[in-house]
């Protein structure tokens, strides 16, 4: 009888499939747009070939809900509701949800989530490229448990190795391409304890540009490049202590730096000499106050244009490193346009290299404890207040909808960070109310998302984020994958079985 | 301090007498004082000389009983002056002040009134360079 049943669902079922178009909602756009999507999903072919090329773009901070905020926003920018736009990256054909956490923190930072993404490996928060059995700090066990990186495997190979980032070059998730560190924070000679012999990460990516595994590598970070009686083009001063001025032997060995936007502008490719590109003493300016830096989108067409002159290919590091900086200040609205000066970088990235022979991955290395409200109507402009659902419409009412203290609330909120309601009295403990926001105030460029937890800085979260690839072996990357999986889908796409 | 503010007058009172009707409005913003180029704007340009009055945040001071502290346009919980000027932004006001400064929480916004300078200047004290000050200020 439940056979007889079963047999007698499938058969209805089967002819519903074909009779789709007879449907009743047969002429609805979101079932022909679905349509449309299940027949372009039918006609992929899996990409089996080598990938000569490999760009792996990283949104620091990034995860899936502060994703969604930049999604909303660039949609809302680009005049619609926003929650149907479209990143460049989310019209990739592969995606999978990536578990961030290292080996000893449910919440990583961006050194191990990086050191996962170019040695293959999950390890302990604060180290780079060094296996979980050492210590934060310990240089002597680290001295004996560095991993090789993606860099130097592919660089061995013949292929060219850039880097790029809106925070300083020598942050954790740039320095993960060229370094092994036992402490992110030995950005130059000065932060290295005394006695330890480990090298700064300044010093190592000058050592990996001077040994030809690393050839371009652009971003903040200068000061500590250059030693402390040393004034840059801004005039300020270095942070090394050792009389070391690697941007000055970066141009000594014949190679280019820049540290201007016009000076950027007029670089030419110093052919097989590095390229240093610093633009700041230290991070880059946010997306939001930029001025006299080019764009990440910039960097990126100047780095693939620089590389993509070796036959052999390259392996090309993003990233976006102010999306976490303005997440950590609370401030969505710097954290969004940062997060659009990605999407740019993304699609001009994709522009300039063909699917046939390039693997671009985009993903973030972590999220942070970002959080969002309902029920607001379409196009709650997501830096602003939840406005109210229209019963009769599309668009949302225009009316703020209320908490049971009768006060609009923001689409998106914090869970930590400066934007705390509960603000430190005279007698020091900490208490507060929720404010009575206005639509002007929320979305102004310098407010702070509602917070719970008080902090300076509001912390990363452990959620997932996403990894969208496209070109060569992309479609290895399905299901919820452990970050480290990326390196291991890089390097078999770089050389398939 | 005179003649610059009468060659303002004289060059720019299109721009000046909006700016002071803001500033008679309600608080100004620190962003409002600079061009994206991070000089002056000309409303900062227009303001100087005049009392004027800033919303913003008190970055936490280093020293106690001074008559001295720094607002920013966003909360700032690190120490100007324990870190290196590069990690401090662009975008903020040195405050002198006209009693004792109470420490507000830096996540606490206020409002400054006092009287607007511009051009660098380095304070004697802490060393701490600005380019817009606001003097005998009272906040709250
Ligand atoms: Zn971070």
């Amino acid at each position: 009888m439940k056979n007889t049943i079963s047999a007698s669902v499938a058969a209805l079922l089967a002819a519903g499939a074909v009779n789709a178009q007879d449907l009743p909602q047969a002429s609805n756009q979101w079932f022909a747009n679905g349509q449309a999507a299940i027949q372009e999903r039918l006609a992929r072919q899996p990409n089996t070939g080598r990938a000569k090329n490999i760009i792996l773009l990283v949104a620091d901070g990034n995860g899936v809900g502060t994703n969604y905020a930049t999604r909303i926003f660039m949609g809302q920018q680009a005049g619609g509701l926003g929650d149907d736009f479209v990143l460049p990256y989310e019209a990739f054909p592969n995606l999978a949800l990536v578990k961030t956490y290292s080996t000893n923190g449910q919440t990583p930072d961006s050194a191990p989530t990086a050191a996962a993404m170019n040695s293959g490996v999950k390890t302990k928060n604060d180290l780079i490229n060094i296996m979980d059995s050492v210590a934060v700090g310990d240089c002597e066990a680290g001295a004996k448990a560095g991993t090789k990186t993606f860099a130097e495997i592919v660089s061995e190979e013949g292929k060219s190795v850039g880097v790029i980032s809106t925070a300083r070059i020598t942050h954790a998730t740039p320095a993960a391409v060229y370094a092994r560190t036992v402490n992110r924070d030995w950005e130059d000679n000065s932060l290295v304890p005394e006695g330890c012999a480990q090298k700064d990460i300044a010093m190592q990516l000058f050592d990996q540009m001077q040994a030809g595994v690393i050839d371009l590598a652009m971003g903040g970070g200068r000061r500590h490049f250059i030693p402390e009686d040393v004034t840059d083009a801004e005039g300020k001063t270095g942070k090394r202590t050792d009389g070391r001025n690697l941007a000055q032997e970066i141009v000594d060995m014949g190679g280019a730096y820049v540290q201007t936007e016009d000076e950027f502008l007029a670089m030419q490719a110093p052919g097989n000499a590095p390229i240093l590109g610093l633009f700041e003493p230290s991070h880059m300016m946010y997306e939001a106050d930029r001025s006299g830096e080019p764009s990440l989108a910039e960097m990126t067409e100047a780095a693939i244009k620089a590389l993509s002159g070796n036959e052999n290919g390259y392996y090309l590091e993003i990233e976006a490193g102010r999306v976490d900086h303005a997440n950590h200040d609370g401030n969505l609205a710097r954290t969004v346009r940062d997060g659009v000066a990605f999407a740019e970088a993304v699609a001009k990235a994709d522009e300039l290299t063909d699917d046939a022979d390039t693997l671009i991955i985009v993903t973030a290395d972590h999220e942070h404890a970002i959080a969002f409200n309902g029920y607001c109507g379409r196009g709650s402009d997501i830096l602003g207040l939840c406005m109210g659902i229209d019963e009769a419409g599309e668009k949302n009412t225009g009316e703020p909808l209320l908490g049971a203290n009768g006060k609009p609330y923001t689409v998106a909120g914090f869970l930590n960070g400066a934007g705390s309601v509960l603000k430190e009295q005279a007698d020091g403990s900490y208490s507060g109310s929720y404010p009575e926001l206005t639509q002007e105030q929320a979305t102004d460029l310098d407010f702070l998302q509602p917070a719970l937890v008080p902090m300076s800085s509001e912390t990363h979260s452990g959620e997932d984020v996403a990894v969208y690839a496209k070109g060569p072996w992309a479609h290895l990357f399905n299901g919820v994958i452990e970050q480290n999986e990326i390196f291991h889908v890089m390097n078999y796409a770089a050389n398939p079985k | 301090m005179l003649s610059r503010r009468l060659f303002l007058a004289t060059l720019a009172p299109a721009l000046a007498a909006p700016a002071l009707l803001r500033a008679a409005e309600g608080p100004l913003k620190i962003r409002d004082l600079y061009a994206r180029d991070r000089s002056l704007s000309d409303l900062a340009q227009s303001l100087v000389g005049e009392r004027a009055t800033f919303a913003g945040f008190m970055a936490p001071p280093l020293k106690a009983d001074s008559s001295f502290f720094v607002l920013t346009q966003r909360p700032m919980a690190v120490c100007p002056f324990c870190e290196t000027s590069a990690e401090w932004p662009d975008d903020i006001i040195a405050v002198y002040t006209k009693r004792t400064v109470e420490v507000t929480p830096f996540n606490v916004g206020i409002e400054v009134r006092g009287v607007l300078e511009a051009g660098g200047y380095k304070d004697p004290d802490t060393g701490f360079w600005s380019l817009v000050r606001l003097t005998d200020a009272t906040y709250g």
